[in-house]
């Protein structure tokens, strides 16, 4: 990179640019070269600093044990195993109404009309609040006016709430990007619109789609503030029989292991160990989402 | 609307039956420790049984007792009397069990040269009446105040205590747990905060505190605590609803036998024989 | 029949298509519905009368007031508009202090009128006891007990939710501090975010860009619990340090953290908003004899403001919502900043720490519920702006 941005200054000025507009650009780059190699720092500042503490701790025990002598030993399977639940939940609750609002944007709503705009308003306005009021929302809903208690369908449902904006979004854009002309071949050959859509239109889309849900499922997976009232569980070692049950999970836990306990020495390699679990779901989605995408877009290519 | 009551009364009893067979606790998250320590070993002698503990405070606790989200609600401070009258109004007696006792530690940083404090000196430190060690024989610093959360029984209790009901200073930190409260002040040369005896480490140094102006000091301990020279100490408390007694009282009485009253001991809480 | 599904298939997607819609709608109306009660309820704790010896004229104290009282930081009654006679308090647990146990009764059934007696007894004294104990028609005054008022609560400079026997629900310490330290995230995100975002855009090789971008996108994907945790470990102590605090937990160190959570959103937004410049005024730019740092600087950033502009109020409203980060690092003192070296309070962060052990129904709770209200419409007219600026910006182009 270095020498490439080297060479650069060469060709970019032709001659007659005065010294001083010269250096002007070569210290502005500089700077915004230096305030990017900044962020990359902090990144690895962060993930070296966990992945450093945290290592040690991760073993097949620690992932597959529940935690045992008061959380000061023992694993943290509980918890992962709650985390994916809650995903999944949120999966199947913001999945298809997501698909759906997106299609429904993109397909059927006229496009200059009241309705989209006012979807998409309220769609960006609901991507904007707060996950705590998320969290108070689900309680006052879920859990108590619904009556489903501290459980894994009100987390479910809350986390899926909030997760359904960035769904709508990724479906709409996805179909936004196929171009009209195959939707008139198609209704041109005598398919319904349905039929364009489920045929033609969602199968293209599909991949930047599914692109898109496993991020929203990233996401999901390392809210804490949505669950703090409507479904986390501080220790429940056996794992959930019912949705009706609370469960653990992973942010939570990590959460009440940094800030409470009774031994703290002997609870802060839980705390990194589960810090490290984290990131690894997140960075496993994301190598996962960024796979996909190159994977469809390669086929799609040789298509 | 009658459709919507049908499927709501469907889902709960759906979520009775599946959770018919659980224990749940909740509460207090000075008592979840404890509490889930006395679970696992309940649930080492039970295998067939199922606990699940929960925090979140004492106010969720009490207020899941009626709301029959809870089986056992854990308290680390007297209910209340708006509880109270909230559990009357659906004629829930509620019994109230001691499980174990809790002192509460006065904890500042080693560094600090400071080893006793009478609870009129702590009043006014935590009412912010007091802002420099020096006033109490300190080194020259500044007191950082650190408190649990506004809500915590913790914080009551100490208010009660030492504050003599009156209202910590505004400007205290607040810190959402004990862990945290502890970690500041291991960090912070001039903190000073509270604990339970249960969390006291070697990273932060217990105060002496006297009760009568000073003539007696006794340090926190599980054994000044027992014989009552210490004076920071509070009742825990679980509640239950009387009419499910046969329910709850397996759990009960393994945390009130002698098994059970020495975890509470080996995790720094006071037995209540 | 096919025409049939079509139909349902339409209606179904239509149907979806509102449920972001009515989402808001229950936010709100759920929000409200707790959130307003709280207007509803009585000054004094639920049950709880403030009784008055007779010869007292004061008839009104506010909640402020009340508190002063109880604190003893008032200690006469003719600071408070009465006659001059010193300030006695009385609470339920004080009554051992007057009476013995066999006075009292065993189920405290004599407290009542001995309480009631006592007061009558002394001209000064205000108690604070449950009304059901107070025997039938006494001979005392009563401070009349209103309802909360709004303006108590907005306008309010102390947060003492707790407080008997009078609670305090005063929300600008809180606002003051979710804004304080919001601002300062922002301030320090903002230099970061745009180089990043001109870096990325203008001045970074395709291939340098395919490894920024991931990088981006995983800084956004962190969880904010990690980042608390990275805070409290870290920066905290490390502040302390460095800039020779009393305490580490700060505005600041909550700042440095919600400037990093921020970043990534002002970056991806404002780099959008630059690549989306159109390419004709880019060219026209450099063919006039421009340098490319001056058509950045003098062309590409200026047309694309708009953009950049919804990033920064996006990046705004992310550090402003943020929970459970700022909660771990941040402190948590109830006081209206004065500077960012010290610890404050924000309003998610309140909500997170105190509903747990709030009893449900009451004040406080619903005070924690009113709090989710104020944020939601601080970041509902955030979006609003968003939205603003970028139909301007949208119009300019077409």
């Amino acid at each position: 990179m270095d020498t490439k941005m080297n060479i650069q200054p060469a060709s970019v000025f032709p001659k007659g640019y005065s010294r001083r507009k010269r250096r002007s650009q070569t210290v502005a780059f500089a700077v915004f070269r230096v305030l990017s190699l900044f962020i990359v720092l902090i990144l690895f500042a962060i993930l070296g600093f966990i992945i450093w503490k945290g290592a040690g701790v991760l073993s097949w025990d620690f992932l597959t044990k529940a935690p045992s002598d008061g959380m000061t030993s023992g694993g943290i399977f509980p918890a992962i195993v709650g985390t994916l639940l809650l995903m999944l939940g949120s999966a199947a609750v913001a999945f298809p109404i997501g698909i759906m609002s997106g299609v429904y944007m993109n397909e059927y709503a006229s496009k200059t009309g009241w309705a989209v705009k006012f979807i998409r308003l309220m769609t960006n306005n609901l991507s904007g609040v707060p996950s705590i009021v998320f969290g108070l929302f689900g309680m006052a809903l879920f859990v108590k006016y619904l009556g489903f208690g501290d459980s894994i369908i009100a987390g479910s449902l809350t986390l899926g709430l909030l997760s359904l904006p960035l769904v709508i979004r990724t479906t709409e854009e996805a179909l936004k990007d196929i171009p009209d002309g195959i939707r008139e071949g198609s209704l041109a050959l005598g398919a319904t619109k349905l039929q364009t859509i489920w045929k033609v239109v969602l199968p293209m889309g599909m991949p930047r789609i599914i692109t898109g849900l496993i991020l929203s499922l990233g996401r999901v997976s390392g809210e804490t503030a949505p669950i703090l009232f409507t479904c986390a569980a501080y220790f429940f070692p056996q794992l959930p029989t019912s949705v009706f049950d609370q469960c653990m999970a992973l942010p939570y836990h990590l959460y009440v292991i940094s800030t409470s306990g009774t031994d703290i020495e002997a609870q802060q390699p839980i705390a990194y160990g589960t810090a490290l679990v984290l990131i690894l779901i997140v960075l496993i989605i994301s190598l996962v989402a960024g796979f996909l995408r190159r994977y469809f877009e390669k086929r799609l290519k040789i298509k | 609307m009658n459709r919507k009551q049908i499927l709501i009364s469907i889902l709960a009893a759906f979520c009775m039956y599946a959770t018919a067979e659980a224990q749940r606790i909740k509460g207090s998250d000075t008592l979840l420790p404890l509490t889930q320590e006395l679970a696992e070993e309940y649930l080492a002698e039970h295998p067939d049984r199922e606990v699940i503990v929960t925090g979140g405070g004492t106010g969720v606790g009490l207020a899941a007792l009626p709301e029959k989200t809870t089986d056992i609600a854990m308290a680390s401070r007297r209910i209340k009397f708006s509880e109270k009258m909230k559990f009357a109004e659906i004629n829930l007696d509620a019994k109230e069990v001691i499980v174990a006792y809790d002192a509460l530690a006065v904890v500042v940083n080693p560094s600090n040269p400071v080893d006793s404090l009478t609870r009129e000196q702590l009043e006014a430190i935590f009412r912010g009446k007091i802002t420099n060690w020096k006033e109490v024989g300190g080194e020259d610093r500044k007191i950082v105040v650190y408190s649990r959360e506004t809500s915590s029984g913790t914080y009551e209790f100490f208010k009660e205590s030492v504050l003599d009901n009156k209202n910590y200073m505004s400007s205290i930190l607040s810190m959402p747990a004990t862990g945290a409260i502890i970690q500041s002040v291991r960090q912070t040369k001039g903190a000073i905060g509270y604990i339970g005896l249960a969390y006291l480490n070697r990273y932060v140094k217990a105060l002496a505190v006297s009760y009568d102006s000073g003539r007696h000091y006794a340090y926190p301990s599980v054994g000044t605590a027992a014989d009552g020279t210490y004076p920071i100490v509070r009742p825990l408390y679980y509640y239950y609803d009387a009419a499910r007694e046969a329910a709850v009282s397996p759990f009960i009485s393994f945390a009130l036998s002698p098994a059970g009253q020495e975890s509470v001991l080996r995790q720094g809480f006071v037995p209540v024989k | 029949m096919k025409r049939f599904l079509e139909r349902a298939v339409k209606w179904l997607l239509t149907a979806s298509g509102f449920v972001t819609s009515l989402v808001i709608l229950l936010i709100i109306a759920f929000l409200f519905a707790e959130g307003a009660g709280l207007f509803s309820e009585r000054v004094i704790e639920d049950g709880y009368v403030l009784a008055l010896n007779r010869e007292n004229t004061v008839k009104e104290l506010s909640a402020a007031e009340i508190k002063a009282v109880f604190d003893e930081d008032v200690t006469n009654w003719n600071e408070l508009g009465g006659p001059d006679m010193a300030i006695e308090t009385f609470r339920l647990e004080d009554a051992d202090d007057y009476f013995t146990e066999e006075q009292l009764g065993p189920q405290y059934e004599n407290a009542g009128s001995l309480i009631a007696a006592l007061v009558e007894s002394r001209p000064g004294m205000i108690a604070f006891i449950p009304e059901s104990m107070l025997p039938e028609d006494p001979s005392l005054n009563f401070i009349k007990d209103k309802t909360i008022s709004p303006g108590e609560v907005l306008a309010g400079s102390e947060w003492f939710p707790t407080a008997t026997p009078a609670p305090l629900f005063g929300i600008w310490p809180l606002l003051a501090g979710t804004l304080w330290v919001s601002l300062f995230a922002i301030l320090f995100a903002l230099p970061f975010g745009i180089s990043i975002a001109v870096y990325m855009a203008e001045v970074a090789s395709g291939r340098v860009r395919n490894i920024l971008k991931p990088i981006i996108e995983l800084l956004n994907g962190i969880p904010s619990v990690v980042y608390g945790f990275f805070g409290l470990i870290v920066i905290v102590p490390l502040l302390q340090q460095v800039f020779g605090l009393p305490v580490g937990e700060s505005g600041l160190a909550g700042s440095i953290v919600l400037a990093i959570m921020a970043l990534p959103t002002i970056v991806t937004v404002a780099e959008d908003a630059m690549r989306n410049c159109p390419r004709s005024l880019r060219e026209a730019s450099l063919a006039l004899g421009a340098t490319k740092w001056q058509t950045i600087s003098r062309v590409v950033i200026p047309a694309s403001m708009s953009g950049i502009a919804s990033g920064v109020v996006l990046g705004i409203g992310r550090a402003i919502g943020e929970t459970m980060a700022v909660l771990m690092v941040t402190g948590n003192a109830a006081v209206v900043p004065t500077s960012i070296l010290e610890p404050l309070r924000t309003i998610p962060a309140t909500i997170a720490a105190e509903l747990g052990e709030a009893p449900a129904g009451g004040a406080h709770y619903q005070s924690l519920f009113l709090l989710g209200v104020i944020l939601f419409f601080i970041t509902f007219i955030i979006n609003l702006c968003v939205e603003y600026i970028s139909s301007r910006s949208k119009a300019k182009y077409n």
